[in-house]
């Protein structure tokens, strides 16, 4: 499943940024967006999956890859989520997976952004020839079915966890490189660029010390975006069997309980636990990543309609009649 | 107009893409570290059968001369023959296509209208409890792996309202007593029905998000004020103003989801072990099957860029500015 | 004024703000609109005169709440709220917006955006409405054959044109145009007030003209009324204006006017207009007031009768304030 960022989609006609947000950099961090309690609950999840994933040895009240109770053990007091079908707790299952499949989130997120963000900067910025050729090819990209194309892949050159990284990443950068693309465009077109231009600045300098940092704060909130489509790409490719076979993930996880007959066995525990995981990371990065490009991109928009009427006032105490 | 010059343009984009998955696919499946044939999992394969596989294929000219055939052979609709059953390959196809087709198409037509009411709904209320549940709903189904999605349904729904969880049709149908067609009918609906609900729950998320996206783009418009002022009432102004406009967006994102909808087709199909494309693919990797799995990937990608090319005509029938671009 | 087509009373607008005390944008401004006359509304951007007109159509969002009086005919149509000023929409009263490039719908043909209020109002349908909209593009100076063309491929000027077409579409009594030239070149300029004052005289039309632009007001306004902060602190016919003004600010703005033979000095107006979201005591211009005195910064003027048609809101003319300080 390729969860495509909503917002990423109307990058070709929502393009440039307001002319208000020529503010300081890091101003967005301001912003009601961010204030919401849905913001803050996502982030606060990130934050515990992300401290469950690095204190990972620690937290695992068993060794998860030896059996430590019965085969398909309920929830109980010696196992809080009960047991996998191999007798192993599935708490520290869960707990283990998260390393796995967190890190190949952020690193694919990371490939995604570095090559889409590349190919963005270097459209946004020259524009003509270099533009034209690199939409084209990612034209192309795009119009790949993406898990087909991981499938293959992935059924041919290899299980291992470097190629499962690299491939995610290789699919995902093309919102990423729209949308710098247009960012980059509209920077470029502001007055004090054309300056430091008109002064001699060499490109590098240009892009480096000021587009750059004009484009960062919402190349970050798409990254962040693209943690969830990577980790959602990886519990399919896993639950196909493709997945590295020694390690742990919450796909793992998964593609076990169903390979495993969980269904069968009446183990609930096995399916719900690493799914619970998944789609809680997921949705915590989605809500996160979009309040940052809410932030960034501030619609300003009255609604012109409303089920609320139009309010009368009496004048005299000056209190709402409706 | 130059709305001709246009649909021009787009057609022979499409048929340059086309050619460029082509010339992928056969890059692709000439890639593999080994041959295709030295990784073939099969009863009867021998030494000497390889290598009588690998002549056929043609494993022993050169890469241009392969690439030739390859395409030569494409236009002719031969795909080649399925490592694993000796079949040609588009025979083998035609049974899982026509089990996939519908199933999609139920499961995306749900989605899409379930997804766009919702979105609709939540625009319309916007900030209320109404558009805030429909918001964490879509989010939430939007989240969940759909293969973990289907084992829920399995496990949790399946059993409640009596409905199959595998196969396409029920084996015991037509043995004792001929089954009417009607009966047949409904046996393959049922069938049908968990897997397509799958599929549409999990794909109905993002269509909600877009379309209230879209819808409050629209709705802050100026010509909403001025359909408003003119006197119309809020419904009509909702739907003529602002969801024709924000058909715009939708329909893109329906089109490029296409990706979304065979993935999630795919696993689907594999964990309701429905006999379908999806199926059929994650056989043929299992099997190592690669002309199969050639052929399918060809399929697919040519689908999506048919697709992509229906929503660029349509975009033009709905954008009057799209042409002067 | 008994007999006047449209009576303004006492109109307050209230706008709610998030974690701020509420905006008091206008604060009881009164006018009268006779039939055939021009009234020309003006003040610097943010005086209020746009929400003002927004009002009276009941066109504001639901952030804002609105006190007062509109009367058409001598109904209050504000009475029921919505209910009873929708009927009135674009058939009594319309609207030409402040940047009409954008009024339009743009995946809309100009003639279906015209025909739509007619077909609404049931004033006409179908070809005869397609017809009578052709008629009021030649109106306005646009040929008819253009009317099956979409926003985007008409001008700037075009589209102001054909919006002021399809105000007139159920033939309305009151036209309220919010700085219907802004944005265009001068020539085109001339070109819309020219037609603005022709429509006036040969279909007996009431026209509101919000500007910020005095020669725009001196050469197509019969009278006017300056707004300051929310009030008006003067109305008069535009000869009073001009030449005789009984308010500082209505002064200061007459000549902050450059020129155009470069005789005069251009006077800039010092300082800035005060924040509506508190209570000001006394006269709201004062502290950029260049002959304020004792009362004017704790005595808040009345609106006085300094000749018959002619009001201002200023201590000055007020003998009593003069003689007690």
């Amino acid at each position: 499943m390729s969860p495509i960022p909503p917002t990423a989609l109307n990058q070709d006609a929502a393009v440039a940024i307001p002319a208000t947000v020529t503010s300081p950099r890091f101003r967005f961090l301001r912003s009601p967006a961010l204030r919401k309690p849905a913001t803050i609950g996502g982030l606060a999840l990130l934050l515990i999956f992300v401290l469950m994933a690095l204190l990972a040895s620690h937290l695992e009240p068993y060794n998860p890859t030896v059996k430590s109770g019965p085969i398909y053990a309920p929830p109980s007091g010696a196992h809080l989520l009960g047991t996998d079908d191999s007798g192993a707790d599935m708490l520290s299952l869960v707990i283990a997976g998260s390393r796995v499949s967190l890190i190949v989130g952020f690193a694919a997120a990371l490939v995604a952004m570095i090559i889409g963000g590349a190919v963005g900067l270097l459209s946004g910025f020259f524009g003509g020839k270099t533009d034209m050729v690199l939409m084209r090819i990612t034209d192309y990209v795009l119009v790949i079915p993406d898990i087909p194309l991981m499938i293959i892949v992935a059924a041919l050159f290899g299980r291992r966890l470097l190629n499962i990284i690299i491939i995610i990443g290789a699919i995902y950068w093309t919102s990423t490189a729209r949308l710098v693309r247009a960012q980059v465009k509209s920077v470029r077109e502001r007055t004090y660029v054309k300056r430091v231009r008109a002064v001699g600045a060499g490109n590098t300098r240009l892009i480096g010390r000021h587009i750059l940092p004009q484009v960062a704060p919402l190349l970050i909130a798409n990254t962040v975006l693209t943690v969830a489509v990577a980790i959602f790409a990886e519990t399919y490719i896993t639950f196909l069997g493709l997945g590295d076979p020694s390690l742990i993930s919450w796909g793992k996880l998964i593609e076990n309980s169903f390979k495993g007959d969980a269904v069968l066995n009446h183990a609930w525990w096995a399916i719900v636990a690493p799914g619970v995981c998944v789609t809680l990371v997921v949705l915590a990065c989605t809500m996160v990543g979009q309040a940052m490009e809410d932030a960034l991109n501030p619609r300003l928009r009255v609604g012109h309609l409303s089920v609320r009427r139009f309010r009368l006032r009496s004048l005299n105490t000056g209190l709402s009649s409706e | 107009m130059r709305s001709a010059d246009y649909v021009v343009k787009r057609i022979l984009f499409a048929i340059v893409t086309v050619f460029v998955a082509i010339t992928l696919n056969f890059v692709l499946f000439r890639a593999v570290p080994g041959d295709a044939v030295s990784a073939l999992r099969c009863r009867n394969c021998t030494v000497a059968f390889k290598e009588i596989q690998r002549r056929e294929l043609g494993l022993d000219k050169s890469k241009w001369e392969q690439y030739r055939l390859y395409v030569t052979h494409l236009l002719r609709g031969d795909f080649g023959r399925s490592l694993r059953t000796e079949q040609p390959v588009l025979g083998e196809l035609w049974a899982p296509i026509a089990n996939t087709m519908p199933m999609i198409t139920l499961g995306t037509v749900f989605s899409i209208v379930i997804g766009i009411l919702a979105g609709v709904i939540s625009a319309w209320r916007r900030d209320t409890l109404l558009d805030k549940t429909g918001l964490y709903t879509a989010l939430g189904f939007y989240s969940m792996p759909t293969q973990w999605l289907g084992l829920l349904m399995v496990f949790f729904v399946a059993g409640a309202i009596g409905f199959p969880t595998s196969g396409i049709r029920d084996p015991t149908l037509g043995i004792l007593v001929p089954a009417s067609a009607g009966t047949v009918i409904v046996d393959r609906l049922r069938h049908m029905a968990l897997p397509a609900l799958t599929l549409g729950l999990s794909l109905y998320g993002e269509y909600a998000l877009i379309t209230r996206s879209a819808m409050l783009e629209t709705l802050g418009e100026d010509y909403v004020l001025t359909a408003r002022a003119k006197g119309l009432k809020n419904l009509p102004i909702v739907w003529a103003h602002g969801f024709r406009n924000a058909l715009l967006p939708i329909i893109t994102l329906i089109a490029l989801s296409l990706g979304t909808i065979i993935a999630g087709a795919i696993t689907v199909e594999y964990v309701f072990s429905y006999p379908g494309i999806g199926l059929a693919t994650v056989e043929a990797i299992d099997q190592r099957d690669w002309p199969v799995l050639q052929a399918i990937f060809l399929l697919l990608t040519v689908s999506v860029i048919v697709f992509n090319l229906i929503a660029d005509l349509l975009y033009v029938k709905l954008d009057p500015r799209v042409v002067d671009q | 004024m008994s007999g006047a087509l449209l009576q303004v009373e006492d109109l307050n607008v209230w706008f709610e703000l998030e974690g701020r005390p509420e905006l008091h944008a206008v604060q009881g401004i009164d006018f009268d609109l006779s039939q055939g006359e021009r009234l020309g509304l003006v003040g610097e951007s943010g005086c209020g005169k746009t929400t003002a007109i927004l009002a009276v159509m009941g066109l504001l969002p639901p952030t804002a709440s609105v006190a007062g009086r509109v009367r058409l005919d001598g109904d209050d149509i504000f009475e029921d709220g919505e209910d009873s000023i929708r009927p009135h929409r674009w058939r009594d009263i319309a609207m030409v917006f402040q940047g009409a490039m954008n009024a339009f719908n743009p995946v809309r043909r100009i003639v279906d955006q015209i025909v739509e209020p007619m077909e609404l109002h049931e004033i006409a349908e179908g070809k005869a409405a397609r017809r009578q909209a052709g008629d009021l593009l030649e109106l306005v100076g646009i040929s008819a054959q253009q009317a099956t063309r979409y926003p985007h491929e008409f001008s700037g000027g075009m589209r102001q044109r054909a919006a002021i077409a399809m105000a007139l579409a159920c033939n309305p009594r009151v036209l309220l145009a919010d700085e219907p030239t802004t944005a265009l070149d001068v020539m085109i300029q001339a070109q819309v007030l020219e037609l603005l004052g022709r429509l006036t005289e040969e279909l007996g039309l009431a026209l509101v003209l919000v500007t910020h632009d005095l020669p725009v007001v001196a050469q197509t306004c019969d009278r006017a009324a300056v707004m300051y902060a929310g009030k008006i602190v003067e109305s008069g016919t535009t000869d009073d204006l001009y030449h005789s003004p009984r308010h500082p600010y209505t002064r200061l703005l007459f000549s902050a006017t450059p020129d155009l033979y470069g005789e005069g000095d251009v006077i800039s107006i010092p300082g800035t207009p005060p924040r509506l979201d508190r209570e000001v005591t006394g006269c709201s211009f004062a502290p950029r007031c260049d002959v304020a005195f004792g009362p004017c910064s704790s005595v808040t003027p009345e609106s006085l009768s300094v000749a018959p048609g002619h009001q201002a809101r200023c201590h000055l003319n007020d003998p009593t304030m003069r003689r007690a300080s």
